[in-house]
């Protein structure tokens, strides 16, 4: 097989799965302290998306209620990337005050918390819809500035083009997780954050103020959310509201394979997918989501606590 | 009268189909796992009709009964196959891996369906034979099935399997310290709840004529779902009463945003802003209805109710 082949198909597996990593990131911090799947995670990458794509003064089609909506501002990309994001993280607080914290207080089960993340999801999802209508949008090509459109790395008679973008989205997800287990592993407040996740009552018993912490948690996760979004859309395009539910079912599928509630377990998961994903040969590429769910359900048959997740001992 | 039947029949089929989908989804509901899958069931059982009745029995004029009946019993069959295929690894589990399971479950039979040749890819399969010359006549195949089913649920909490499920339901580790196996239970409930929803399947791949992989999408487990919830999580007549309201929902919304004289984009979330108003209601309905609309509570106050409006006099004795 030609390993020129082999390799490109590995490094687009490597940047897809790297998208795949940073979603699963704030997926897996929501149920590591608090024990619920967030399926409004889904509906925060959209509208990190689409907060992006208007912070940097396109245009929105003829459908839905704010038609032929253009802010008359023209941030560059990296500016309009940070600003979206943090937009999508207060977002994700909203949603935490509204959804969450009522169902907390009357200590709800699970179950109902996770069905009323779905009730957000649909909310965000389809008032984008409502509001911008469906079509998909894609950001201008000279988002990136001077920098050449792909970089051949191999010789010039095989050559081995990378997309810019794709290094790009590579290099932020490498610093993003090196930030985020920096701060978790090594920092005082990374350890409060931990602390919570073991258990709130003692945590709270400590000193620590848990709700600041469940709030703080939201924000990192739903900012990452956003993140991916707008590199997805930046690097593909917007298909449309509902690409958030499509990567947000997949994103089960990532950190149900790295383990519910480990970090480095989502990023392995996220890699693992990407790569396998990528090396689906093109007659079948029709079923390509379908591997992810197949892996999904494979992982449950075989460990169900997935590969970097511990086994969970109930107390009763 | 009678006109109002016919001209509503499509409707109130609809309704019902959509009632027999909310039981699909309370029996496992039951056991107190969510299950995502009845709209996955639905889409099989549609499409083994689908293909029955185009590709293998190919007949003119009216479809024959007992070819539908048994199409309905391949459906179940299969139906049981894959609920036990899916069930028995997932429901050895706790928590909610059973929904994540199921909702994937429905992932990859959607992208199957949409890609394989027999089941007509993008396109679908049209053009399914009616069995019945009026559309009023599938009453004959749906209301006993309904009725049916409302009995076995009814008698369901007085025996033996259904208070395990209830004991499952409130404390799984209890259940099984008790001596209740819960996997096996789970599994029992869940591969009811998929015979329903195959079965429901065949009846509708015939009264739609045409069944494609739409039929059975995310969307769809999330609409049945908000149904359950809300009309009732406690009992069986929740999600019948449930099925039936939300599938009526669309066609009432669409009739108000028919009066003259309302702002231009409150007609325009009326016709297309229905999954908003879903989705609104999920998060009402977790933190204000917990248990849904219909719970065993409005029973038992509406008893209490009837006894002391009845018996004062009886009562002011003690």
């Amino acid at each position: 097989m030609d390993i020129s082949l082999l390799l490109q198909n590995f490094l687009n597996g490597l940047s897809i799965g790297s998208i795949y990593a940073i979603f699963a990131l704030g997926y897996t911090l929501i149920f590591s302290i608090l024990g619920i799947i967030n399926f409004a995670h889904g509906a925060l990458f959209t509208l990190g998306a689409y907060f992006t794509y208007a912070l940097m003064g396109e245009a929105f089609g003829f459908n839905g209620l704010l038609a032929n909506l253009q802010l008359p501002i023209k941030l560059p990309f990296f500016l309009a990337l940070l600003i979206g994001s943090t937009l999508a993280g207060f977002v994700g607080v909203v949603i935490e005050y509204i959804a969450f914290r009522p169902l907390r207080k009357r200590k709800a089960d699970p179950l109902l918390t996770v069905v009323s993340s779905l009730g957000v999801a649909l909310i965000i999802v389809n008032l984008i819809q409502y509001l911008v209508g469906a079509e998909s949008y894609t950001f201008p090509s000279n988002t990136y500035g001077n920098l050449p459109a792909a970089i051949n790395f191999g010789s010039s008679d095989k050559p081995i083009p990378i997309r810019t973008v794709q290094i790009v989205i590579f290099v932020v997800c490498g610093s993003i997780l090196s930030l985020l287990t920096y701060a978790i592993n090594f920092s005082r407040f990374g350890k409060a954050m931990r602390a919570v996740a073991e258990d709130q009552v003692t945590a709270s018993l400590l000193g620590i103020n848990t709700n600041l912490f469940i709030v703080s948690t939201f924000f990192i996760s739903s900012f990452l959310a956003g993140l991916a979004g707008t590199l997805v859309g930046s690097s593909v395009s917007i298909s449309g509201p509902y690409l958030g539910i499509t990567f947000g079912l997949k994103g089960l599928a990532v950190i149900v394979l790295g383990g519910l509630g480990s970090i480095p377990g989502a990023v392995l998961g996220g890699l693992i997918i990407g790569i396998t994903e990528a090396f689906v040969p093109a007659d079948y590429s029709a079923y390509k989501d379908a591997v992810a769910f197949s892996i999904l359900l494979m992982m449950l048959l075989i460990k169900p606590e997935g590969l970097l997740g511990r086994r969970f001992i109930q107390k009763v | 009268m009678v006109n109002l039947f016919n001209d509503y029949a499509p409707l109130i089929i609809s309704m019902i189909l959509g009632a027999l989908l909310g039981i699909s989804l309370y029996l496992p509901l039951m056991t107190g796992q969510l299950s995502l899958a009845s709209p996955g069931f639905y889409a099989v059982g549609g499409y083994v009709a689908a293909i029955f009745s185009t590709k293998i029995f190919l007949t003119s004029g009216l479809y024959p009964w007992y070819l539908l009946l048994l199409e309905m019993a391949v459906a179940a069959l299969i139906s049981t196959l894959l609920g036990l295929v899916v069930g028995i690894p997932v429901l050895r589990l706790r928590g909610i891996y059973l929904a994540i399971a199921t909702i994937a479950f429905v992932e990859v039979l959607r992208i199957f369906s949409l890609n394989l040749e027999i089941t007509g890819g993008a396109v679908g399969i049209f053009g399914i034979p009616q069995p019945f010359n009026n559309t009023l006549e599938y009453l004959w195949v749906v209301l006993p099935l309904l009725i049916i089913s409302s009995i076995i649920l009814y008698r369901l909490e007085n025996i033996r399997v259904g208070k395990a499920f209830i004991a499952i339901r409130e404390d799984e580790l209890a259940a099984e310290a008790m001596g209740i196996d819960p996997t096996h239970y789970k599994v029992l409930a869940f591969t009811l709840g998929a015979i329903l929803a195959g079965v429901s399947g065949v009846i509708a791949a015939h009264f739609l004529n045409t069944w494609n992989a739409r039929q059975g999408t995310f969307d769809a487990s999330i609409i049945y779902l908000t149904s359950v919830l809300i009309g009732g999580t406690r009992t069986f007549v929740g999600p019948i009463l449930g099925g039936m309201m939300f599938t009526a929902l669309p066609e009432i919304l669409r009739s108000l945003a028919n009066i003259p004289n309302l702002p231009l984009w409150l007609v325009g979330f009326l016709k297309d802003g229905r999954l908003i108003i879903f989705g609104v209601l999920i998060v009402i309905g977790t933190l204000f209805f917990p248990q849904g609309l219909v719970t065993p509570d409005l029973f038992n106050n509406f008893s209490k109710l009837m006894r002391t409006g009845l018996n004062k006099v009886r009562l002011k004795k003690i």
